[in-house]
């Protein structure tokens, strides 16, 4: 008979103890990996939002201007440096820009703004403006035109909530009005066509710009609308022009969507009297682990020279970004710790009674000749069963939650969407699939079990058999 | 040929306010192929002595020798050891091992004795056997009767092939039937096998069965004697 088998026969002798201890490891481990989940899925969707289509995982940038992020800190860029980026493996898009801010103006209003020089093809590859037109306006008109059309009251009411509301997708607008099935195939096609709005996208070589829609709302501008940029150009000119309005894009990141112009690049280096130079190349890579981006960082460093030229990373030059993933993440770990706190009491009171109860049997093996470590030993096994039992189920358990929510993430709408928007955040509640995190509450729990059973295993070293056999 | 030499044990438990001579110098000699049995009224100090002639406590004064050593000296795993080899238990009841079978639960010792799993295998099916529970191999405890329970119990102390087997009160918990049936196997095995046994009982009938009778009262020997038969 070996310990293992002993073990494991045990672990059905209080058949309802172990289905109770087992579940209750069951539902921590269930519920530790959904928050996980949710929670790397929620960094993940930031840095995909922020570093993936907008800032790049790399970028290359004059060595003084994370420090002092002015145009006087930018740097030459040419055709040989981006075709050498372009070259290296595992890079995905070399982006190259010039960012930097203006007062737009608008005659009537003024506002400080971010304006971006992008080289619209290459961009494509990255933030992606075009993408990003609007495609639908909940305009006043469309909602009068759509009243004589006949639309439900019903409808019409929850139009007016969106009154001026901006879409980039027909998706999009219809999960805002939050239609059913039959009042779209009845009435989405004419709101669609009321709402729609023309837009133009940002072309190479453009003298027009685009401009994000809150920023629009704000200035008060349609398309075709002239803005005036004013600023301070390289090394102290003065900057001024006259841009027509191409297009209105829609940023799922609230305060960018206030603030963002897009021109072209060469039109941006005209403005600002920066001929030839950009403040960054924005890097994406294919596999964006840290241990690849510092590999990378260091090959293009490389490759730069120290021309006042360094490379850095995002988590170099969006500190806020990883600060604020950070913090989350160890709040998220304190709420982790808590319930592990609660599965430790459990096995621990699980092992307590089983020891206390097996006394008598314990003497009694003790006496004819069992050695106390194998007591410990089986004790232990059983525990770890037990344990196996709960993580493995729990993990289970929770297979099917975190493929669905992975591949179809939880989309917010109305108010719940409007709050996080508002904080900052895009309305969507995505999951991590299986990694290694996974694997890591498995460890957790099997030491949780060992650490639960130091205290209890010690009375089974302590064990006196005559006391034992009287139990 | 003697198995174990007691020589003036004494064990005194002052745990509580009152010291308790509870074995108060007692000097005995069992010999090989006893079958013995210690009585006297409850709180004599039955238990005590059969719970130091087992090695499971230490007397407070004196020495108890089996085959030459002084079992008082052994601690720890020595002492588990030479228990394992050398010594017998049949408890009162709840003996065995609630998840093994009456064959697991033989076998059990002669494993942590590192027997060979042929030689192993062979012997706990005679011993049942012996102890008519040939046809009960793959029983749980509880599935056997408390009678069936102590034969296994006994077929579990002799699978070590230890020098003498200890049973404190192993018929306390039986019916006369039972009683009598565990100890027509204990008798013959002893006749047959040679084994010595030694066991406490409060029992008439168990006690017209052994061939010595030791009588105890507060901790000391007042009567022993051996039967000529
Ligand atoms: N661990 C202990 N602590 C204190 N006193 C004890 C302890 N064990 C036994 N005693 C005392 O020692 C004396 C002898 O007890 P023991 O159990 O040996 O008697 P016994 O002859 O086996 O009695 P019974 O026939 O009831 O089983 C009793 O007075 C008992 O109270
Ligand atoms: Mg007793």
């Amino acid at each position: 008979m070996n310990l293992l088998k002993i073990a494991w026969r045990n672990l059905w002798r209080n058949r309802r103890r172990t289905i109770i201890t087992a579940s209750s490891i069951l539902f921590a481990v269930f519920f530790v990996i959904l928050m996980r989940s949710f929670q790397l899925g929620t960094y993940g969707h930031m840095i995909k939002l922020s570093i993936e289509s907008y800032m790049g995982f790399l970028q290359v940038q004059h060595e003084d201007y994370l420090d002092d992020m002015t145009i006087d800190n930018s740097f030459e860029s040419n055709i040989e440096l981006i075709g050498q980026l372009d070259k290296m493996p595992g890079i995905k898009a070399v982006v190259p820009r010039l960012e930097t801010f203006a007062l737009a103006s608008t005659g009537d209003q003024t506002k400080g703004v971010a304006v971006v020089g992008v080289d619209p093809g290459r961009e494509l590859n990255l933030s992606n403006p075009n993408g990003r037109l609007v495609q639908y306006r909940v305009t006043p008109a469309a909602i009068e035109k759509l009243k004589e059309y006949g639309l439900p009251e019903k409808l019409l009411k929850k139009l007016s909530v969106l009154k001026n509301s901006s879409f980039v997708s027909s998706d999009g607008l219809r999960a805002g009005i939050k239609m059913s099935d039959t009042e779209a195939e009845k009435y989405l096609p004419v709101i669609l066509e009321q709402c729609s709005f023309n837009n133009n996208p940002l072309v190479t070589g453009d003298d027009g710009v685009l401009v994000s829609d809150r920023l629009a709302k704000f200035l008060q501008l349609t398309l075709g609308d002239t803005l005036i940029l004013m600023g301070q150009g390289y090394q102290g000119a003065t900057a001024a022009g006259l841009y027509p309005v191409r297009g209105i894009i829609k940023i799922p990141a609230p305060d960018l969507d206030n603030k963002l112009i897009y021109m072209d690049i060469n039109k941006a280096r005209e403005l600002y009297n920066l001929e030839g130079r950009v403040t960054s190349i924005a890097i994406n890579l294919h596999d964006n682990s840290d241990q690849n981006m510092l590999k990378t960082k260091n090959k293009i460093l490389a490759m730069v020279g120290n021309d006042h030229k360094t490379v850095k990373t995002w988590k170099e030059f969006n500190k806020v970004l990883l600060q604020q993933i950070q913090s989350d993440n160890q709040s998220g770990k304190l709420i982790l710790g808590l319930l592990y706190f609660i599965v430790f009491f459990g096995i621990f009171g699980t092992v307590l009674m089983m020891i206390h109860e097996r006394k008598r049997e314990f003497g009694i093996l003790v006496s004819i000749g069992m050695k106390r470590y194998k007591l410990a030993v089986i004790t232990m096994f059983e525990m770890m069963f037990m344990g196996l039992i709960g993580v493995f189920s729990g993990i289970v358990l929770s297979l099917p939650l975190l493929y669905l929510g992975h591949e179809y993430p939880i989309r917010f709408t109305g108010d719940m969407a409007r709050i996080m928007e508002d904080m900052g955040f895009d309305a969507v509640m995505p999951l991590e699939w299986v990694d290694m995190y996974v694997l890591w509450q498995g460890l957790i729990v099997a030491f949780m079990v060992i650490l639960s059973c130091l205290y209890p295993l010690r009375k089974v070293f302590s064990l006196k058999e005559v006391e034992a056999l009287r139990a | 040929m003697s198995v174990i030499d007691i020589k003036n044990v004494v064990k005194i438990y002052n745990d509580s306010e009152v010291k308790v001579h509870a074995v108060n110098g007692i000097s005995l000699t069992i010999d090989e192929g006893e079958f013995t049995a210690i009585v006297g009224p409850s709180g004599s100090g039955k238990t005590t002595l059969l719970n130091m002639l087992g090695g499971l406590d230490h007397p407070t004064a004196g020495e108890i020798y089996v085959g030459g050593t002084n079992i008082g000296t052994l601690k720890g795993s020595k002492l588990i050891d030479f228990r394992l080899h050398n010594i017998g238990f049949v408890f009162q009841s709840y003996n065995l091992i609630p998840v093994l079978t009456a064959k697991e639960n033989v076998e059990f010792i002669m494993q942590m004795q590192k027997v060979p799993s042929k030689i192993r295998e062979a012997r706990t099916r005679e011993l049942l056997t012996q102890v008519g529970l040939g046809d009960r191999l793959d029983s749980r405890p509880a599935k056997l009767s408390g009678g069936q329970q102590q034969r296994v119990a006994v077929a579990r102390a002799l699978a070590s092939k230890p020098k003498y087997i200890l049973a404190d009160e192993p018929t306390a918990n039986l019916d006369s039937k039972s009683t009598e049936n565990l100890l027509d196997i204990m008798e013959k095995l002893n006749r047959e096998e040679k084994i010595t046994f030694i066991f406490s009982t409060h029992d008439a009938r168990v006690m017209k069965k052994a061939r010595r009778v030791i009588t105890v009262e507060d901790g000391k020997v007042i009567r022993d004697e051996r039967k000529t038969n």
